[in-house]
């Protein structure tokens, strides 16, 4: 009977001791990350029979749990992963939003003050100065524009940077879970099956902190063991065994990094589709969906105007006479073939003449079926299927160089990207702006009629163009032609105002000629104060050539920093919607599994004054017991 | 439910974060003077913001381009005032020299003073601008529009109009074409020419005629042909109108009556004087005369002019012609010099025109972009209360602890 007093006395001092060490251990860990606090389970032990029915032995701790929900960690976890990668996007956002709409540093200015020059040379297009401001401008607007695209590069670059740290991150996590997947297994078969939850604890951490730097999918195994994929599947961690990603050329476009995910078999790229979350979900993410496209819109900028003013340009007449050449250069479109095709084909890909107002921002991938070539949209999928090249699609032209492609081969079609770093200011001597037109009308001395020429536009490049010509009314209503290239004509009838168009020039002859009235067209020869040409160059800057004819430069620019602008804003909104969810699913499970040190002080008196009762216990079965010894006495 | 003691800490440090960050961000503003400090504070008003920013740099552009043209015209308007001036005091000393009574010596002065002022005229028609550009060479302006030689005057530039653009919508030229200005100006009364045959022995006069009706127009050429007949009572003189283009006898047998109208095909002309038989007057449409060459050819008459009836008709006739084609010349210059006043006002409206355009978008860009003060000091304090609230709120709560009581 004492023994049993006795026995249960220590059982409950032996349970409150549990319990104050657990409370004491909750209070040490509040503040550690990932931590979720424990608590004594405690039954009562196994009662005694005796003929006066079941008798108690006290009690017992079966075991220390840990307060841990795996639905609300699940909910932590998509949350913080998503959390993650868009603010990670928004970071990278926030860079390229203010650098295109500076007021200073934008391509806004440079390509403002590129035209107002125009206008000065069409203003005084034989001063000498006003010429040589305009190539300052055009060197000037080539400059922002490189510097704005190497803006983006250095961007590009520390993306693939943070490609190669936040991988080997992953890695390393990755290791440290199956590390703690080993040492659970050991520690549980060693415990008799009892959890070790501040391993577990620590391990659950490292599978969120994985979680903010890319998105994985946990299956416990039923050792304990976390298996832990990535991407479309792919194990990162299986039971104690440890695979790591790295970054990686990317083998359909060797000029970019991108993930590759490390097996005893090799480095295999993943699908850049199949990552997402985390940090690197986020970088991708920027990458595909804003870098390359801005790069696109701004190389698409700078390729229109080139196309568009080298067009004008040629048309027009320097001040040496000769017509113009090409004003600005600009790099082709970038076609790269992955070393993992099988055929010989190499291809390239030129700008079409309508280039301006039919280049899309997207990229493309060219693939080869044995039969037919397919070319994919990148950006909106949309596919095109054909069997032969050359082909011209959105403004530029695919041609086969050489060689046959084999079945399943790609090519990486990437139209714009170069634009605005290839931009390439031609015209350096300021006498070589043509800012005449080649042509110039004049009226016979003798005219009689009142008819009046008009001064004449340029609409192709002829090889005859400044052929003299002249024409010869017969009649009030009807003239002849005479010049090379015109073919002669006779008997033509006369409609005031009419176009009258030959050898690439057009012009209108008004009012009302008589029979010997003649009018000439030919060269602008010492031209020097017309600025003909320089008038229809500035008009360039407001006229819709770009995005199907919709878009001056301006506006195709300032969609492109609206559209920058308005993702940003959408990851400002997002990113803060998502922090605010992320925030409450932590509030969730910390309320399940966070201290509370008033409850965890409460506890400590509870466990307090258990522990006081039960030493009470055993001092009154002390007692107990030296009245049996003074009995005996 | 449940709160974990790091809950409270975090929240309370979070939503301060949150204040401090709203209470940032209008300061920033403030001192910005700027609602939009990032596009995507407002990406559709940054947008527009670059675009009216281009609109207004193009209108400033225009209103510039638009004082250059203002001053370009002025310059040339003025110098065609003087043309017409000069013209003027030509025309003036060809009515002095029809004055009968004048010597061959005084003609002769007088020529010398046509003369003189030919060479002005020629002095003006090669003027340039500031910048040595020639005023009235059309594109060609370095080349000296107007030479002498042993022909007369000679143009050597062109048609061009040089332009300038003022509006979005409007080019507007700022030179003329010397040829315009003083090579092509129209003949004889505009329509038509009416001329002595040189081989004329009469003291047939004309004048200029005119045009009675223009539709009856028909642009070909006439001869009035004189047929004088002796008889007793004195001569009896007829004339024939022929259409020498088509041949065809316009008018056959009229008696002729000094100073009585022949009218015929729209046209009228009044002849005078005594023609005799086989005389003739031509009427041709009007052809295009250059200035300098009626003033040389108005010097030479006056100096060549022979005495007696027939050498007095010729000289009259001779500045009936300079007298109609100077009016022609001071009509068609004036009318140019009122072409280049009427652009002069409108560059001068596109310049007041770019103004005010320029202060709406400047106010529109200020309306998207910049920030209302009032209401950024409302919203700073705000934030102001709100930071101090939520800390005050958080140093009260997280010191709450039961630890302090035991």
């Amino acid at each position: 009977m004492a023994t049993g007093i006795f026995g249960i006395g220590i059982t409950g001092l032996q349970a409150a001791q549990a319990g104050l060490v657990t409370a004491g251990h909750n209070i040490a860990n509040a503040n550690t990350p990932g931590f979720s606090r424990q608590q004594v389970v405690q039954a009562n032990a196994q009662p005694q029979s005796s003929g006066l029915g079941f008798i108690g032995t006290g009690t017992q701790v079966v075991t220390v749990r840990r307060m841990f929900s795996e639905f609300l960690n699940l909910e932590m976890l998509n949350a913080g992963t998503q959390s993650a990668e868009l603010d990670t996007y928004y970071a990278q956002m926030r860079q390229i939003d203010n650098l295109l709409a500076d007021p200073t540093a934008g391509l806004s200015p440079a390509l403002q003050d590129f035209f107002s020059a125009v206008q000065d040379v069409a203003a005084f297009p034989n001063v000498s100065s006003s010429r040589q401001a305009l190539i300052a401008a055009a060197t000037a607007l080539q400059s922002r524009l490189r510097t704005l695209d190497g803006r983006l590069t250095e961007l590009r670059d520390g993306v693939n940077q943070d490609l190669a740290t936040t991988s080997e991150a992953v890695t390393t996590y990755a290791r440290q879970i199956a590390d703690l997947n080993q040492r659970i297994i050991v520690a549980r078969n060693a415990a008799g099956g009892q959890p070790p939850n501040d391993l577990m604890d620590q391990r659950d951490q490292m599978v969120a902190e994985l979680n903010q730097l890319v998105r994985v999918s946990v299956i416990v195994q039923d050792d304990g063991a976390y298996n832990v994929f990535i991407g479309s599947g792919q194990p990162l961690v299986a039971g104690t065994l440890a695979f790591g990603v790295e970054a990686m050329r990317d083998p359909l476009n060797p000029t970019a990094m991108t993930l590759g995910y490390r097996s005893p078999a090799g480095l295999t790229a993943l699908p850049e589709a199949s990552i997402s979350g985390g940090r690197l979900g986020g970088l991708l993410a920027f990458r595909s969906q804003s870098l390359d496209p801005a790069q696109n819109a701004l190389g698409r900028v700078a390729i229109a105007l080139a196309q568009t003013f080298n067009a004008q340009h040629a048309l027009g007449q320097d001040l040496h006479g000769n017509l113009g050449t090409d004003f600005f250069a600009v790099g082709d479109p970038q076609v790269t073939h992955p070393t993992s095709n099988g055929g010989t084909a190499q291809i390239s890909a030129s700008f079409a003449a309508d280039a301006a107002s039919a280049l899309t921002t997207s990229n493309y991938r060219l693939t080869y079926d044995g039969v037919n070539y397919t070319l994919l949209r990148l950006s909106d999928h949309t596919q095109q299927t054909f069997a032969t090249l050359p082909q011209t699609v959105d403004g530029f032209t695919l041609t086969l160089d050489s060689g046959t492609p084999a079945i399943g081969d790609s090519f990486l079609i990437r139209p714009t990207a170069a634009g605005a770093s290839t931009l390439d200011v031609l015209v350096t001597d300021p006498a070589r702006i043509a800012a005449a037109a080649p042509i110039r009308t004049g009226q016979g001395a003798g005219n009689i009629g009142t008819g009046v020429v008009s001064a004449g536009t340029v609409d192709s490049l002829d090889p005859n163009l400044q052929q003299p010509v002249t024409i010869t009314f017969t009649g009030p209503n009807t003239f002849n032609v005479t010049g090379a290239g015109t073919g002669n004509p006779t008997g033509l009838t006369y409609v005031p105002g009419q176009d009258i168009s030959f050898n690439g020039w057009t012009l209108q002859i008004t009012g009302s000629p008589v029979a010997g009235d003649t009018f000439s067209v030919g060269p602008n020869t010492g031209g020097t104060g017309d600025s003909r040409n320089a008038l229809r160059l500035a008009g360039l800057q407001t006229e819709k050539l770009m995005m199907g004819g919709t878009a001056s430069y301006q506006t195709a620019y300032a969609s492109l920093v609206s559209e920058v602008a308005s993702k940003t804003r959408e990851l400002e909104v997002t990113s803060a919607a998502q922090a605010t969810i992320h925030q409450q699913a932590r509030t969730a499970r910390e309320s399940f599994s966070g201290v509370n040190l008033d409850e965890e002080a409460a506890n400590l008196i509870r466990y307090q004054q258990a522990y006081q009762a039960a030493g009470k216990v055993l001092a009154i079965a002390s007692t107990l017991f030296d009245t049996l010894l003074e009995i005996g006495r | 439910m449940r709160i974990s003691t790091g809950t409270i800490f975090d929240l309370g440090v979070q939503s301060m974060g949150r204040q401090t960050q709203t209470l940032l961000e209008i300061q920033q503003q403030i001192s910005a003077n700027r609602r939009i400090l990032v596009p995507s504070d407002d990406p559709i008003a940054s947008a527009r913001v670059l675009e009216l920013t281009q609109a207004d740099n193009l209108n400033a552009q225009y209103g510039t381009n638009a004082k250059n043209a203002g001053n370009r015209l002025g310059l040339t308007e003025s110098v065609l005032g003087q043309a017409v001036g000069l013209l003027q005091n030509a025309r003036e000393l060809a009515v002095q020299a029809g004055n009968g009574s004048l010597a061959p010596d005084d003609r002769r002065s007088i020529a010398g003073s046509i003369r003189a002022l030919r060479e002005e005229l020629l002095s003006l028609a090669n003027s340039s601008d500031g910048e040595g550009n020639y005023l009235f060479s059309g594109y060609q302006t370095s080349v000296r529009p107007f030479t002498a030689t042993p022909a007369g005057i000679q143009y050597n530039g062109d048609d061009g109009e040089r332009l300038l653009q003022i509006s979005s919508q409007r080019s507007i030229g700022v030179s003329a074409s010397g040829a315009d200005a003083f090579m092509r100006v129209r003949q004889g009364n505009g329509y038509f020419v009416v001329a002595a045959d040189p081989d004329n022995a009469g003291s047939v006069t004309y004048t200029p005629g005119s045009v009675v009706d223009a539709i009856a127009l028909t642009g070909n050429d006439y001869r009035i042909e004189f047929t004088v007949t002796p008889s007793p009572t004195g001569d009896i003189v007829t004339y024939d109108v022929i259409n020498t283009t088509t041949s065809a006898t316009v008018l056959a047998g009229q008696a002729y009556e000094p100073g009585q109208a022949i009218v015929f095909d729209g046209m009228q002309v009044v002849l005078e004087g005594t023609p005799a038989n086989t005389d003739a007057i031509t009427v041709t449409p009007s052809g295009r005369q250059d200035l300098f060459a009626t003033l040389d050819r108005l010097a030479v008459a006056l100096e060549t002019a022979s005495e007696g009836e027939a050498g007095r008709a010729a000289l009259t006739n001779f500045l009936t012609d300079a007298l109609v084609n100077l009016d022609q010349g001071i009509d068609s210059v004036t009318a140019l010099q009122a072409v280049f006043g009427s652009r002069m006002r409108e560059s001068e409206n596109a310049v007041d025109g770019s103004e005010v355009a320029g202060i709406q978008y400047r106010a529109h860009i200020s309306e998207l972009q910049d920030l209302d003060y009032a209401k950024a000091y409302s919203d700073l304090i705000r934030a102001q209360t709100n930071l101090q609230a939520a800390q005050q709120t958080f140093v009260q709560t997280s010191r709450l602890s039961i630890f302090d009581y035991i």
